[in-house]
């Protein structure tokens, strides 16, 4: 269960995040969604323990991150850009995160080819394509094998066939009783996926429940996003 | 201290040794100053040859790229730490190993186990050549004072490489950190030994000197190789546990 209560947080004097709050909960895809810029990132990273909040908490499990003993095996993170050193190997960098952990080499292997990598696995991360980066990011959120996933845009450059395995895969993390936890900006995408929803604008909740909920009375999730989000909507549906 | 935080340390340890030693980047820069390092001993021998002789004068002259040498290992240094900011990694290393002061206190350990041993090497490399060259002019190479020398000179270049890669921490990027540190032993303090004197032997580059130069008799003022080792390892010292602090109260 991941719970964010209330996050503010200041960057200079600019409120970027304004009193989030909401939950992602075992067993259900949690899509958080709003425009670039509107504080989706800032929020992951406050949650994983990258930033600091202003105010408020972010916790997993009911503990900050920094608190949970064996990170890796808990929570499997996956952020923007690739996460890696360019003149690394893909291979290279899995390994070094499976060491911090005393993961074992073999379960490298395993998440390579669970995100089909293995043949690009000896080849420097600087000559990966960005599906291919993302791919690798996925991986090493994996090498845990954690109960709790959260990706950052976790579609963005993968070609059809990735956005058709990534949906898949989501589902049956979540179906098989995980949390996860993503972020977009591409409301098409996650229409299948996600069960419930946030939406977030200008660093503040415009909607919060279940899909259905969500949508309401729009035909789908991007007529409801962009309602909510065009006209600023200050209620929280 | 528990186990399983022995256990911990040495997981998060062994990642940032395998971090460092499957870097391409490291690994070009320490053969880049060995190879340096032996042209410039070949020239420094070349023109040490005429009028010198004895162990002391083979260590100065084997030990003379040492000014040039430094260089390496401040980019070593940097290289360490400002990596972590290529790439978006320093993500993957905090939500992995959130504990900020141990796996930076680690990435310093693991810099210093890969340092000590390539230091060593290096700094022997010149002083070998210069040995070889320069064999007819001693009529017996004292060993111990040899070895003594370039421990000092191993300890030197790691506590440079440290106090490098704490300011690669404060900085996060590799070029501004090597502008101020290339800067700081290459210009600034050549310029500051000759206005400020009085204080001169206290940075951690002069200081450092003392570690491994023997003291010529016609110099005032000179530090023993214990206060220089002291006074460079407090710099050392204060820059990591700053850089140290940041890191773990700023936003990664």
């Amino acid at each position: 269960m991941l719970t964010i209560n209330n996050l503010v947080k200041y960057r200079g004097t600019q409120e970027i995040l304004s009193g989030i709050s909401f939950k992602a909960r075992p067993g259900r895809v949690t899509g958080f969604l709003g425009p670039n810029g509107a504080g989706k990132s800032s929020t992951l990273r406050i949650l994983l323990g990258l930033d600091r909040a202003t105010s408020g908490s972010a916790l997993i499990n009911g503990k900050p991150f920094a608190e949970l003993h064996n990170p890796l095996a808990t929570v499997g993170a996956a952020l923007d850009g690739f996460g890696a050193h360019r003149m690394r190997t893909g291979r290279a960098h899995l390994r070094w995160i499976a060491r911090a952990s005393g993961l074992s080499r073999s379960r490298v292997e395993e998440v390579l080819e669970i995100v089909g990598l293995t043949n690009v696995a000896g080849k420097r991360i600087g000559n990966y394509s960005l599906g291919m980066g993302r791919r690798l990011g996925l991986a090493a959120a994996l090498l845990g094998d954690p109960k709790i996933l959260v990706l950052d845009e976790p579609v963005n450059g993968l070609d059809p066939e990735g956005i058709r395995w990534i949906r898949t895969f989501l589902r049956e993390r979540a179906e098989s009783g995980n949390t996860v936890l993503l972020s977009s900006h591409l409301m098409g995408e996650l229409e299948e996926t996600v069960d419930d929803v946030v939406i977030i604008n200008h660093g503040k909740i415009v909607a919060n429940g279940t899909l259905k909920e969500v949508i309401g009375n729009h035909s789908t999730l991007e007529e409801a996003f962009f309602a909510l989000t065009s006209k600023n909507a200050g209620d929280v549906v | 201290m528990s186990v399983s935080s022995s256990r911990k340390i040495t997981l998060i340890l062994g990642a940032e040794l395998e971090k460092l030693v499957t870097l391409p980047l490291v690994w070009l820069t320490l053969m880049g100053t060995f190879i340096l390092n032996l042209v410039l001993a070949a020239a420094f021998t070349s023109v040490g040859l005429q009028g010198a002789a004895g162990t002391q004068s083979i260590l100065k002259i084997g030990l003379a790229s040492m000014e040039y040498l430094q260089a390496g290992f401040i980019i070593l240094g940097i290289l360490a730490t400002c990596s972590e900011y290529t790439g978006g990694q320093i993500r993957t290393t905090l939500t992995t190993i959130p504990w900020r002061g141990f796996q930076l206190s680690a990435k310093h350990l693991a810099l210093a186990i890969v340092t000590i041993p390539m230091a060593f090497i290096i700094a022997a490399s010149g002083v070998l050549y210069a040995c070889i060259m320069m064999r007819d002019t001693a009529l017996v190479i004292e060993i111990d004072a040899m070895i003594k020398t370039l421990v000092g000179a191993t300890g030197y270049l790691t506590l440079t490489t440290l106090l490098s890669a704490a300011i690669g921490v404060l900085l996060r990027r590799t070029t501004p950190a090597l502008v101020v540190l290339l800067g700081h032993y290459f210009i600034v303090s050549p310029l500051l030994r000759d206005f400020l004197p009085s204080i001169k032997n206290y940075f951690p580059d002069t200081a450092g000197y003392y570690m491994y130069m023997p003291p010529s008799s016609d110099e005032i003022n000179v530090l023993t190789p214990i206060q220089g080792t002291g006074v460079s390892m407090l710099w050392t010292l204060i820059f990591i546990t700053v850089a140290i602090v940041f890191y773990r109260k700023r936003d990664a």
